[in-house]
């Protein structure tokens, strides 16, 4: 062995060890006597010790975003304020999150009497639930994918499992339907907001221009139709199921909306999030709390934290729990993975990069935490509700020219080399512009283009989401007066 | 080597074949071909000629010129980089992007009047067959911009090539020397022409893929100010990058349209596997999204890191050995290169082997040392341009 450069050495236990997979011992770190079924970043857990590890991950995660006032205690008695909602995606994250919910907190029992009462009587603090209620919303995108099969009644069979908590299913298409908005107590409105995204500003339509009566379901396939790039059909999407699932906790006078996003998916989604412009959102990608505006009570316009419990607990980590557990898994269909747009991409990036480098996941997401938005927030956005950051326009313009309009090239204009390129004159635009009210994010969605080119739609207005007309209906109102034929 | 200075049939068909290759590889802006010639989306009155990778637009040359550097000179008026009267020193490779960035900023000085005194100024890390041909156009370069030149080399500066680097280590880890060694063999190069501002030809790319391989490497200081146009220590000297929003890709077609000379081989020694990862995935979201780049940068600028992590990060201070800006008692090239000295050089990657070369005892007095560093030197004689 002179390679190692102690020739004189014989004894084998000088020499260095071959680094293994585990740990010291294929003994369970935790109980330290059975064997060990699972490796978690080269710690060996069996399996009797697995289960709660993960449980216990999940309340550290979950339990400090429950009580809004704690007090002095350190372990005070948990009691939301509202009700509880859970996005169900079918998949594999939140099928766990709606079984640990169900086995931590809905599932116990209280002690009862001789005659079978809770003893203390129902409403004795000790036998209520952390949430009056528990609903669970799932979102059926088949619409927005051709030939994608409608999955809701499987979704509610694997629901139906867990009789606390009551099934609200929604379709992506919801977003564009009058009904549904005034459902869940957005104001009625008899205008359609259109924007035309062949245009570069985003000027809204009027109502001349504005397509006739369409369906929800013509509306929101217009609307993806539009959109550039298939990045920017997928982060559509995204957002429309998360806007929908915020508006069905909000009509639920839900105070908590628990999401299944496991460590991976999170990891997943801030790099994702970061590489469409939206590193002012990060600290609203880990953890966000959402205030309804424009609504009338009390109780729907309540503050509702984003939760994801699972956000400490990996991909590998969630799969083994779900097997041990027999959770039953719907699974999603695979057209959405279709898309090669960023989302996918990064999915497929961090995935793969997690063989080699198995830190990595946990890394971003701790580095994440680490952030925060650099100005203060300039309103929200009308797309996706998220704050605004100021001066985005002014920063596009300034790294990108895409016309010689602007002021400061007029004055530069004079030392252009080329005498033929004098600046156009640029026509005025007379409608309002949608730009103003939109994270970089949703502007960087509805603008950038592929470097195939633009896509050719006909340029028809794109009908825009129920809730963008609540968002800015009155100061969009007055501002497109003028131009609205009728009511 | 990519030389469109001559007229060589031979030389321009391999140009174009470079050209087409560099701008073809991951997507499709470049050159238009289409049917139909569509007029300049920018002065509507030329013939489009190129599809512009940063906004899809199809534009004519004049105006792709034009944009291209009024952009720069937008991230140089609003960072307020330079005053008038300022010594300028940029970092020359004779890569692409430094090429391009002498030439812009030549251009610009004269243009705009900046009123500057610019200089090249170029690291040899000793790389035979490699940085040696690049070296060779540089010294073009400097004919060409009529620009003095200040070369300096590792050799010089700490007693070892980087073909003596690796020959010792090999090529895993390497470029931590060289990146290491690099930096601050630009700064004593900047501190003896004396100059006030390092200029260097990072882009867009480059940028984007730091803000990534930051975040997922979790280095919190470095990503807090990766996207920083200029940075300063406290006892170093500006440095900038003009290029900050230029897409690789665009340094390439300003090249290529210019007709400017460059060398464009990739380094010999270059197999960071880690940022490899994260180049290649850059570029399919590029692919996907050309505005994929730009929007990373703007993330990096849009937060910064939380005021309770930086109260716990490391105060700077001065190297005890070489007198260089450091984080800790030993700066990063002082403590490399003891490793190289004590025959050491892979056990003073990380901090933690560091631990185990101190546990060894201190470095023998006989050890070969970084010159102390002063900053700023007096005003040294440089190799001034001949016109021959």
């Amino acid at each position: 062995m002179s390679s190692c450069g102690n020739p004189q050495s014989t004894d084998a236990d000088e020499l260095m060890p071959r680094r293994l997979k585990f740990g010291r011992s294929r003994v369970c770190v935790r109980c330290r006597e059975n064997p060990g079924n699972i490796v978690i970043r080269h710690a060996v857990y069996c399996r009797d010790c697995f289960s709660p590890l993960v449980t216990m991950k999940f309340r550290k995660a979950l339990q400090p975003a429950i009580n809004a006032s704690a007090g002095t205690s350190k372990r005070p008695r948990l009691k939301a304020e509202g009700n509880l909602l859970m996005a169900f995606s079918g998949g594999l994250g939140s099928s766990v999150l709606l079984d640990i919910i169900h086995s931590t907190y809905f599932s116990g029992q209280p002690p009862v009497d001789e005659d079978g009462n809770p003893v203390g009587g129902k409403k004795h603090p000790r036998n209520a639930s952390v949430w009056p209620s528990a609903s669970v919303c799932y979102v059926e995108v088949c619409s927005a994918f051709p030939g994608m099969r409608d999955r809701t009644e499987e979704v509610r069979g694997a629901v139906e499992q867990y009789p606390s908590f009551e099934f609200v299913p929604l379709r992506v298409e919801d977003a564009f339907d009058k009904s549904w908005w005034e459902q869940v107590g957005g104001a009625p409105s008899a205008f359609q907001l259109s924007v035309d995204l062949g245009i570069g500003n985003l000027s809204l339509a009027s109502a001349s221009s504005t397509p006739p009566d369409l369906t929800p379901v013509e509306s929101m396939r217009t609307y993806l139709a539009s959109l550039p790039t298939p990045t920017a059909v997928s982060s559509a999407i995204q957002n429309l199921v998360r806007m929908l699932t915020l508006h069905a906790a909000r009509s639920r006078g839900a105070s908590h909306l628990l999401l299944g996003t496991s460590l991976t998916s999170l990891s997943i989604g801030l790099i994702s999030s970061i590489s469409q412009g939206g590193g002012y959102a990060t600290r609203e990608e880990l953890q966000e709390e959402w205030t309804p505006s424009g609504f009338g009570s009390t109780e729907t316009s309540r503050p509702i934290s984003i939760v994801r419990p699972l956000r400490d607990v990996t991909m590998k980590e969630c799969a083994a729990y779900a097997w041990w557990n027999d959770i039953k898994i719907v699974g999603r269909d695979k057209s959405a993975r279709a898309i090669q747009g960023i989302a996918n991409l990064t999915k497929d990036f961090i995935v793969g990069l997690e063989k080699d480098y198995p830190s990595t996941v946990s890394t971003i997401a701790r580095t994440c935490a680490k952030l925060a938005p650099k100005d203060a927030p300039n309103g929200n956005c009308i797309l996706c509700q998220r704050p605004v950051q100021h001066g985005i326009q002014e920063w596009k313009s300034r790294i990108s020219i895409r016309s010689y309009a602007d002021a400061k090239l007029a004055l530069a204009a004079h030392t252009h080399p080329s005498s033929q390129c004098d600046p156009p004159a640029q026509p005025l635009d007379p409608m309002p512009s949608l730009t103003p009210r939109l994270c970089y994010s949703c502007h960087t969605t509805l603008t950038s283009r592929s470097s195939r080119g633009l896509k050719t739609t006909g340029h028809l207005p794109a009908p825009l989401p129920v809730w963008s007309k609540q968002s800015g209906q009155s100061e969009m109102r007055d501002a497109i007066a003028d131009y609205l034929l009728d009511g | 080597m990519l030389r469109r200075g001559d007229s060589d049939p031979e030389t321009l068909s391999v140009s174009v074949q470079v050209l087409t290759l560099s701008l073809r590889r991951s997507n499709h802006c470049s050159l238009v071909r289409s049917m139909a010639p569509a007029s300049c989306a920018l002065c509507q009155n030329a013939k489009a000629i190129l599809k512009r990778p940063k906004t899809g637009q199809q534009i004519c040359k004049d105006c792709f010129f034009y944009v291209f550097e009024t952009e720069v000179h937008h991230t140089i008026l609003e960072s307020s980089l330079f005053k008038p009267g300022d010594r300028v020193a940029i970092g020359a490779s004779g890569g692409k992007d430094s090429t391009v960035l002498a030439y812009v900023m030549k251009t610009l000085n004269d243009r705009y009047n900046y009123a500057l005194e610019l200089f090249l100024l170029s690291i040899d890390e000793g790389i035979t067959g490699y940085r040696d041909d690049s070296l060779e156009t540089v010294k073009r370069n400097q004919q060409q911009y009529d620009m003095p030149l200040k070369i300096l080399s590792y050799d010089e500066l700490y007693g070892w090539t980087m073909d003596a680097i690796v020959s010792q280590i090999g090529k895993k880890n390497n470029c931590t020397f060289c990146g290491v060694f690099r930096r601050q063999a630009l700064d004593r190069g900047a501190a003896t022409l004396n100059v006030d501002h390092i200029v260097t030809g990072h882009n867009a790319d480059d940028i984007a893929e730091t803000v990534l391989m930051n975040i997922m490497r979790g280095d919190i200081a470095r990503l807090g100010r990766c996207t920083m146009i200029c940075t300063q220590g406290e006892d170093t000297i500006k440095r900038s990058k003009p290029f900050k929003y230029a897409y690789e890709k665009e340094i390439v077609m300003y090249a290529y349209f210019k007709k400017l000379d460059y060398f464009s081989t990739e380094c010999i020694y270059s197999p960071d596997a880690y940022r490899g990862h994260a180049r290649a995935f850059l570029k399919d979201l590029e692919a996907a999204r050309p505005s994929a780049i730009i929007d990373i940068i703007h993330s990096g600028e849009a937060f910064e890191v939380r005021e309770e992590v930086k109260a716990t990060q490391k105060a700077q201070q001065t190297c005890i050995r070489c007198g260089y800006m450091s984080s800790n008692e030993l700066c990063k090239a002082c403590t490399l290169l003891e490793g190289l000295e004590r025959g050491m050089a892979n056990s003073v990657i990380t901090d933690r082997a560091r631990k185990k070369i101190n546990a060894l005892g201190p470095a023998p007095d006989s050890l070969r040392t970084i010159p102390h560093y002063r900053s700023p030197l007096p005003v040294v004689s440089v190799e001034a341009p001949s016109h021959s």
